[in-house]
């Protein structure tokens, strides 16, 4: 581990203000596993007073748990933090912040029936006595710390009359709100705009210069630029490097952020030539996403990259009905068809199996055969009544077919490893013979053989059964592997499309990326 | 041997209901000479009302939601049962009218919860005033006796040596348990308890769904408002007032999860049982009603309270190894 | 100071402050149907029988509140009156000497079957609904087993007791003052302290608290033990007001209770709402009543025109969630567009 963080990793620690030697932060050998799930694999580097220290890495590279084991939530199973050379061991995010160390996440956890004020000091207000909250000083307070943060707010009116934007600001006024130290921002940037976005680094600039480092998260390169002292990036859970903003080249950094060795193999492309199977055009959701226009052919799998937030789910959701449409038409084998309710979609032949299926994707109290069959459970009843044969022949055929390792078909889908869980979440719609089939995240947080395992079965599914297949993945890897076309989001657009032998790494990314481009220009 | 561990474990809270019947049953024995079998199936009269009520809201329990305007609903059966009966219609006529109206009423809670998005505790609380005014509206604030006999028939005879009310109610578990275990809509009862979001993305149509389940508890109750005038031969708008929190600790002790997704018939109907044999036997030493009432919260609050409590310890204990 | 302007979120608050407004128009608005339809509705007398009506089920309704507001339930709470009030007046007949102290009986008996509720729900998370379901049996079923079948008459009441029910200062009677008193004190507590910030903290979002380390268990504990003891409290005024106490007292009060927190507001997802807006609900309640009966109609009227109510308050709340969520989303389509698009043009094939 010494030898990985390499000469360059402790060089900014000693900056402007810092006690000579010792860094504000210190990750020493910081391992999380959840059950066979590696989410951080023996991480350690340094943070040093009163630096920007950007934290980059792709999606599932590992940074959110790395921000929870920094603030207590996260127990980590292996490693120690240091702040100031003193192992510390936080009991939760409250504890963490007494010691000066706040993190502002990219979803606002926040009230929303409370006012603004009363959410930047939930739990550390003001008080005129033990108990006793001073609501004048606490309005005063949050008024000038949103003034400090330049945003004119009515501490008084209730969080839920905010944009997303307004409350980033609010928490951020929240992490401001105590003595901070060490102060963590995940993409804070992602729902400002250009002009919010300037502000907020001149603040982060103001606090460095006060003293507080800050550990920015971000996927912009052009933010990593303009404010970096320092960047480490994460690739799968464990450290790739840390070194100074000056060493390290846009094209390094994408490149240390993706290169791996882990070989997903890809095969040849099918013979081109299917029927258009789904047909979207000038597709728009709502503040999600714009004028999207493509089809998926039979036999062909197509892929949605981009970032969190580029708005893939959304149109994914919007597809099989679980979304507004706020105007386009979808059509299935050439029939136009009114994406009202998924039930309507699954008629037409979509299957959609969403990314977080333990919540949506599963019924997790069920057996695997009741999961199996319960999008089949009109095609398996007479007059209503199931017939209890067929149905245990459904699952038994899936079972097998998929290969799902099971106790049985009376098993309960909780008792399953994640990658069976994802096979019979793929089973119950394989069963209902669909014509096109919509993987949201079809891997995410499934074991490397599992995911071989799978992404064959995709690639039999469409080139062999002539499905048309749709996948949203936010694993370069796997795009590369499984697309014959590539569709890449941004900002709720398709920034670009590539044939699948076309396609790589970095020019996925570079789409990706907003303003990426223009930087890079 | 396995086939029977394993019907313990599956059916553990079932098994523990039908220990604690058989005791019940011992214990009332013991404390009293009168008990029989006679004495037993007469018993059970009492509790044929809040069982049919039972096993509809337990259909809506297990999707999640809860209906406590059931009574009410059964109040305007009897009622509109009376003045059929005052206007010289046939039963059967009648009867398709009560259940039509039963129906709607429930329906009527179905709608609000899933088209306009309310929750079902204040729906109902809402309707729960709102059907027994209308009961009294209907009916006016005096009883009606002058029943034809056809009317009291059901809640009155014996089919052999057991009250027909009971034979009607054990028909009734066995449709609904058909429907739970083995209909389209059962599955789906179960899956938008357990996880609503996941069913809809499964192709199942929730609200419709949860409709048919309010409806069916409106059903429901108005077979409870046919045998209620046949084993008190007189209608009254405030008829079955006050017995829906009865109704609710039937379904709860008999193991449904108040959260949607688990619970059976069995259960709810064994805890049925459970509660009138209890009752039986208090009744016959003379415990008074109040006794009772205590015994049933006890009874409730211990079913659901000492498993979780275990389970606590069990973690505290787990912690620091 | 200065930095703070008109504000973006006015028109919500506004809304949530007409929700407010709403009870107190409904109030309004029958009042002026009552004043109109019956003749003896708009005089002093009757005002001060609608209060002195409204009174104890305002009392008991803040207690709820509390419990409420953390997104809970309390059925519990007509059989907790129930027993203090018997409780109580027993006490009263058995030690006459006890005196004033007599008051404090109820509310303590009540916080400890507020913490009875309070353990099977936070420590244990028995469902609301069905821990407060049960205890309303044990409660109710106690209260029976330990007055044997016994009650209070008024003339083994303390003297002072009744005298205080039906006394009034400057013309408005004493139970009056006591609600509003109670009432003034919970709106304060919910709004000035830490404890009663905290409630609706947990009640908006429970994760977000147990996120930032709010002591969220102990919050509904503590919820639950206030409900009791001000129940409590409200069955010492209700013993007071009847004079002779049976154990029936109070049944079938925590459906009323219920109906008056809903239509009053206080959301039954907790977090929002306000104690004041409840106590109005009851008076709201009280004041259906009364004029049903002024106008001579049977009083199953007020159980329709009591349904219809709650159902239109849940229907009005879903209806400003909805518009909240719908205004949210619109600002966030507009910050989305605010931002510059880079124009990339990479198309390949």
């Amino acid at each position: 581990m010494v030898a990985r963080e390499g000469p360059e990793a402790p060089a900014t620690a000693v900056r402007h203000h810092g006690r000579v030697g010792t860094p504000l932060l210190e990750l020493v050998g910081v391992t999380k596993h959840y059950g066979a799930v590696r989410a951080l694999t023996d991480v350690s580097f340094a943070i040093g007073p009163g630096e920007i220290h950007a934290l980059v890495g792709e999606n599932g590279a590992g940074k959110s748990t790395l921000v929870g084991v920094i603030t207590g939530l996260v127990e980590p199973t292996a490693g120690t933090v240091l702040l100031d050379g003193e192992p510390q061991t936080y009991r939760n995010p409250r504890a963490a912040r007494a010691a000066g160390v706040v993190a502002v996440y990219q979803d606002p956890r926040l009230f929303p029936h409370l006012d603004i004020a009363e959410n930047v000091f939930a739990g550390i207000y003001p008080r005129h006595a033990p108990g006793v909250i001073n609501r004048a000083e606490m309005h005063k307070h949050a008024a000038a710390l949103l003034a400090r943060l330049g945003v004119d707010l009515d501490t008084r009116a209730p969080l839920s009359s905010l944009s997303v934007a307004e409350a980033q600001f609010v928490e951020i006024a929240r992490a401001l709100a105590t003595d901070t130290r060490l102060l963590i921002l995940d993409e804070p940037t992602a729902a400002l705009t250009a002009e919010d976005t300037e502000r907020l680094f001149r603040l982060v600039r103001g606090l460095r210069e006060a003293g507080t480092s800050i550990i920015w998260i971000s996927h912009r390169m052009e933010e990593i630029r303009a404010l970096a002292d320092t960047i480490t990036v994460l690739r799968d859970g464990k450290h790739v490097r840390t070194a100074p903003a000056v060493a390290l080249t846009e094209a390094q950094m994408v490149q240390l952020m993706v290169g791996r060795d882990v070989t997903l193999t890809r095969t040849a492309p099918p013979a081109a030539g299917g029927q258009d199977v789904l047909t979207v055009s000038g597709l728009s959701g709502k503040g999600a996403f714009e004028d999207i226009s493509f089809c998926v052919r039979a036999g062909e799998i197509v892929t949605m990259a981009g970032l969190l937030g580029s708005g893939r789910t959304e149109i994914a959701e919007t597809i099989f009905g679980l979304r507004k449409a706020s105007a386009g038409t979808v059509s299935v084998s050439g029939v136009p068809v009114e994406p009202r309710s998924p039930r309507r979609m699954q008629r037409h032949g979509v299957a959609f199996l969403p990314e977080n299926r333990d919540r949506e994707g599963l019924i997790t109290a069920f057996s695997v055969a009741r999961n199996i069959t319960l999008p089949s459970s009109r095609a398996l009843s007479r007059l209503a009544v199931m017939k209890p044969r067929l149905e245990q022949s459904m699952a038994i055929d899936q079972i097998e077919r998929l290969e799902i390792k099971t106790a049985g078909g009376n098993a309960l889908v909780s008792s399953l490893s994640g990658g069976n869980r994802q096979k019979v979440a793929i089973a119950r719609w394989l069963a209902t013979h669909p014509k096109v089939l919509i993987l949201d995240e079809p891997t995410h947080g499934i074991d490397v053989g599992t995911k071989v395992h799978i992404h064959e079965l995709i690639r039999q599914l469409a080139h062999d059964e002539g499905l048309a297949v749709l996948v949203i993945s936010s694993d370069l890897l796997e795009v590369l592997a499984l697309s014959d076309r590539v569709l890449v989001l941004c900002e709720g657009r398709i920034a670009a499309e590539f044939a699948g032998d076309e396609a790589t790494q970095e020019s996925i990314m570079t789409a990706a990326m907003p303003q990426a481009t223009a930087v890079a220009q | 041997m396995s086939q029977v561990r394993e019907l313990v474990r599956r059916r553990a809270y079932e098994l523990l209901l039908v220990v604690l019947i058989a005791a019940a049953l011992v214990w009332s024995a013991n404390v009293t000479s009168y008990l029989s079998v006679p004495q037993l199936f007469d018993s059970t009269r009492s509790f044929v009302v809040p069982g049919l009520l039972a096993l509809g809201l337990l259909v809506v329990v297990l999707q999640g939601e809860i209906d406590i305007s059931l009574a009410s609903t059964i109040g305007v059966g009897t009622v509109v049962l009376a003045r059929l009966s005052a206007a010289g219609l046939a039963l059967p006529l009648a009867f398709i009218v009560v259940l039509a109206v039963c129906a709607l009423l429930g329906a009527i809670n179905g709608v609000l919860v899933t088209v306009a998005g309310l929750p079902s505790l204040a729906v109902t609380l809402g309707t729960m005033g709102a059907y027994r005014g209308l009961a009294y509206l209907i009916g006016g604030d005096t009883g009606y006796s002058a029943f034809d006999p056809t009317y009291s028939s059901l809640g009155s005879q014996y089919a052999g040596i057991a009250p027909a009310s009971l034979v009607l109610f054990l028909i009734v578990a066995v449709i609904v348990a058909f429907l739970l275990q083995r209909t389209v809509f059962g599955r789906q009862t179960y899956a938008v308890g357990s996880n609503p979001i996941a069913s809809r993305v499964g192709g199942v149509p929730v609200n419709g769904v949860k409709i048919a389940a309010f409806t069916l508890a409106g059903l429901t109750a108005a077979l409870a408002a046919l045998v209620w005038i046949g084993q008190y031969g007189s209608a009254r708008a405030d008829n079955a007032d006050g017995s829906i929190l009865f109704v609710v600790t039937a379904v709860v002790l008999g193991g449904a999860d108040i959260a949607g997704g688990r619970g059976t018939v069995l259960g709810t109907v064994l805890s049925l049982f459970l509660l009138g044999t209890l009752t039986n036997g208090m009744n016959l030493i003379n415990v008074g009603g109040p006794t009772q009432t205590l015994v049933l919260g006890i009874l409730l609050v211990a079913s659901i309270g000492i498993p979780r409590a275990a389970r606590l310890l069990l973690q505290r204990r787990a912690r620091p190894a | 100071m200065s930095a703070v302007g008109a504000g973006a979120g006015g028109w919500i608050g506004s809304v949530l402050r007409l929700r407010f407004l709403g009870v107190v128009g409904a109030l309004l608005l029958i009042c002026a149907v009552f004043s109109v339809t019956a003749d003896r509705f708009l005089s002093l007398g009757n005002f001060r029988t609608v209060l002195f009506t409204a009174a104890i089920l305002a009392v008991a309704v803040v207690g709820v509140s509390f419990v409420m507001l953390t997104g809970n339930l309390d059925l519990s709470v007509g059989a907790a009156m129930g027993m203090t009030a018997y409780v109580s007046a027993d006490f009263a007949a058995h030690h006459p000497g006890i005196g004033i102290m007599l008051v404090l009986i109820g509310p303590a008996l009540g916080a400890l079957l507020g913490l009875v509720n309070g353990f099977l729900v936070a420590t244990l998370s028995v469902p609301s609904i069905v821990a407060t379901l049960g205890t309303m049996s044990i409660y109710r079923g106690y209260t029976y087993l330990y007055a044997h079948g016994q009650q209070v008459t008024s003339t083994q009441l303390p003297s002072w007791m009744l005298n205080f029910a039906d006394a009034s200062y400057l013309g408005i009677p004493s139970f009056v003052i006591v609600a509003v008193v109670v009432v003034a004190i919970a709106a304060a507590v919910l709004r000035y302290t830490t404890w009663g910030r905290q409630l609706y903290a947990v009640g908006s979002n429970s994760e977000a608290a147990r996120f930032y380390g709010l002591p969220t268990h102990r919050l509904m504990l503590t919820a639950y033990v206030a409900s009791g003891a001000v129940a409590g409290f409200a069955g010492f005024l209700y013993a007071a007001r009847v004079g002779t106490v049976t154990v029936v007292l109070a049944s079938g009060w925590e459906l009323q209770v219920l109906a008056a927190i809903v239509i009053g507001g206080i959301s039954i997802w907790g977090g929002s709402g306000s104690v004041i807006g409840a106590a109005l609900g009851a008076v709201l309640l009280a004041t259906i009543s009364n004029g049903l009966v002024l106008l001579g109609m049977p009083d199953y009227w007020q159980l329709v025109i009591q349904g219809v109510a709650i159902v239109l308050a849940v229907g009005v709340d879903a209806l400003i969630s909805r518009q909240t969520a719908r205004v949210t989303t619109r600002r966030r389509a507009l910050a989305a567009a605010g931002v510059p698009k880079s124009p990339i043009q990479v198309r390949s094939s």
